[in-house]
């Protein structure tokens, strides 16, 4: 018989293979094993994501350095959302617009986070603001993308 | 005018609007009319992936595991994939490319296309790994009737367009007899229907694309089907990226500065641009019938999909800049937009299937007796 060796055949299993007595070897007998816990051993893959852990807004050390003479570059920014009143929280610390604005809870839609999807795609009332990524998504001329950029003045922008 | 691979005739490209100008001869980017174009190009390039880089073992596990009625979900949720992808596999560079005028956007269609098939190829390596037999899967997108009913609305104005373009390339504008029939070409219309066509892209990438990714998303919400949610959101990087290209053409058309004509045209259109929107959305829900025909699934139900439906449909509506149709301004799955955010693909790009780290990579596991019959 013609067979390769590393395949061996079943007769040279039960020669390697010898029972230690407590079952003749004509009788079928199973391996005992541990019980085989089959639940689920991970959580959902969402949550092993980046997900911001620290609140932007509020880190424990900030990234911005103290210099004598000049503002910290603090600006306001309402929110105006069809509500009577503006809402009205604070940039501070964040790296963009659209960080500052979901750790103050206000709920941007989004996609990319990185400027090309335009889903953050909104509406600038008043102010200014710089781009720390130059936005590909089409934007008209009085929207911004709060994904790539941060304000330079107090701003107003409305959500849909 | 008929279409030349190399133009000889010396022109400005500047001058040239993005279609039915001059046909492109240099294949040149230093000058350039609109730069959006290559930088569309090179974030393409940069989120080069292949889908063999992403592991399908448990997805095989757990769509065995799958109740039928989700398993039908998920199949013909990757049909329909299937099907959008083949036309988007090819389309553009038939449709667009006799009639473009710019270096520039012509690669940017070539790359755009090109990336539509490596997203054919993994739907391929998917059913390969989750089911017995990938033909009857792939051979029922076109015998099925609810799948087959989809590729004509997707592929209406495609054909049109190439349909007259071939007319008007060969026989150039007037009526002619083809046939026996009598075709009307003129530059107009044919203007006219290139814009609807760009629409109805718009919509194939930026409103149907979405609605299949936030079924395959809603498994992997579960800690079902993992892998092809992996792929899913690779696929879904690259449509974002596609959607924002066809959208800059949209508003590029639209602000006429490019094709005056063409402004003209755009703005003659909303009517019919807003019908091919809202039909889109009619026909999505639609086909959440079908998908949840036999049962829902956790997290996701024809009633939560037809409101996600009428939520991106607005997205996208406004961002080419018509006014909305449902007026849905929350998100009824919030949870998609973590999945969107190709940000997150991993932690540790080491630790699995980052692209860009297991392009060309090997297998490095190497024992001592692999060197066995090595003399030096």
């Amino acid at each position: 018989m013609n067979q390769s060796t590393n395949a061996p055949s079943q007769a040279n299993h039960q020669d390697d293979f010898v029972l230690d007595g407590l079952a003749p070897a004509h009788e079928e007998f199973s391996l005992e094993a541990d019980t085989v816990e089959t639940q689920l051993d991970h959580e959902p893959v969402q949550d092993s994501l980046i997900l911001n852990t620290e609140d932007p807004e509020q880190p424990k050390v900030s990234a911005q350095i103290d210099l004598e003479g000049m503002d910290k570059p603090v600006h306001q920014v309402s929110i105006h959302n069809g509500a009577e009143q503006a809402q009205v929280v604070q940039f501070q610390h964040a790296h963009t617009l659209l960080e500052s604005l979901e750790a103050q809870e206000v709920a941007v839609h989004y996609q990319c986070r990185e400027g090309y999807c335009g889903s953050c795609r909104t509406q600038l009332l008043e102010g200014e603001v710089h781009y720390t990524e130059e936005p590909m998504a089409w934007i008209n001329d009085d929207e911004i993308l709060p994904c790539c950029c941060i304000p330079k003045t107090p701003i107003r922008i409305k959500l849909p | 005018m008929s279409y030349t691979t190399f133009n000889q005739k010396t022109f400005d490209t500047l001058k040239q609007p993005m279609f039915f100008g001059e046909t492109v001869n240099v294949a040149r980017y230093d000058i350039q009319k609109h730069k959006i174009f290559e930088n569309l190009i090179e974030k393409q390039l940069s989120f080069f992936w292949r889908p063999e880089e992403v592991d399908l073992a448990n997805d095989r596990k757990d769509f065995i595991d799958l109740p039928d009625h989700e398993q039908h979900i998920f199949l013909s949720n990757l049909k329909y994939q299937t099907l959008l992808d083949s036309v988007q596999g090819r389309s553009p560079n038939v449709a667009f490319l006799p009639i473009v005028s710019l270096p520039e956007l012509e690669t940017w269609i070539e790359t755009w296309s090109f990336s539509e098939t490596i997203h054919s190829r993994s739907y391929t390596h998917i059913m390969r790994n989750v089911v017995p037999n990938p033909a009857e899967v792939f051979d029922d997108i076109t015998r099925n009737d609810f799948i087959t009913r989809r590729a004509v609305s997707v592929t209406k104005y495609y054909d049109e367009l190439i349909e007259k373009c071939s007319y008007y390339t060969q026989l150039g504008e007037g009526t002619h007899t083809i046939n026996g029939h009598v075709v009307d070409i003129n530059l107009r219309d044919l203007k006219r229907t290139l814009y609807l066509t760009m629409v109805s892209v718009n919509v194939l990438e930026a409103i149907r694309f979405y609605v299949s990714f936030a079924c395959s998303f809603a498994f992997a919400e579960r800690a079902k089907m993992e892998g092809n949610a992996k792929i899913i959101k690779l696929i879904a990087r690259d449509e974002a990226l596609h959607l924002t290209g066809t959208q800059h053409i949209l508003q590029i058309m639209a602000a006429g500065k490019d094709d005056p004509e063409m402004g003209e045209i755009a703005a003659s259109c909303k009517d019919e641009v807003r019908e091919i929107f809202l039909d889109a959305a009619e026909q999505e829900k639609e086909w959440a019938g079908y998908l949840f025909k036999d049962g829902s699934m956790i997290g996701l139900n024809q009633h939560i999909l037809a409101q996600y439906v009428e939520y991106i449909t607005d997205q996208r509506i406004a961002a080419i800049g018509l006014p909305t149709i449902f007026g849905a301004k929350n998100n009824p799955l919030p949870w998609i937009n973590s999945w969107l955010n190709s940000d997150n693909v991993q932690v540790a790009p080491q630790e699995a299937e980052i692209s860009s780290y297991l392009v060309g990579a090997i297998d490095s596991a190497v024992d001592t007796e692999d060197f066995g019959d090595f003399d030096l």
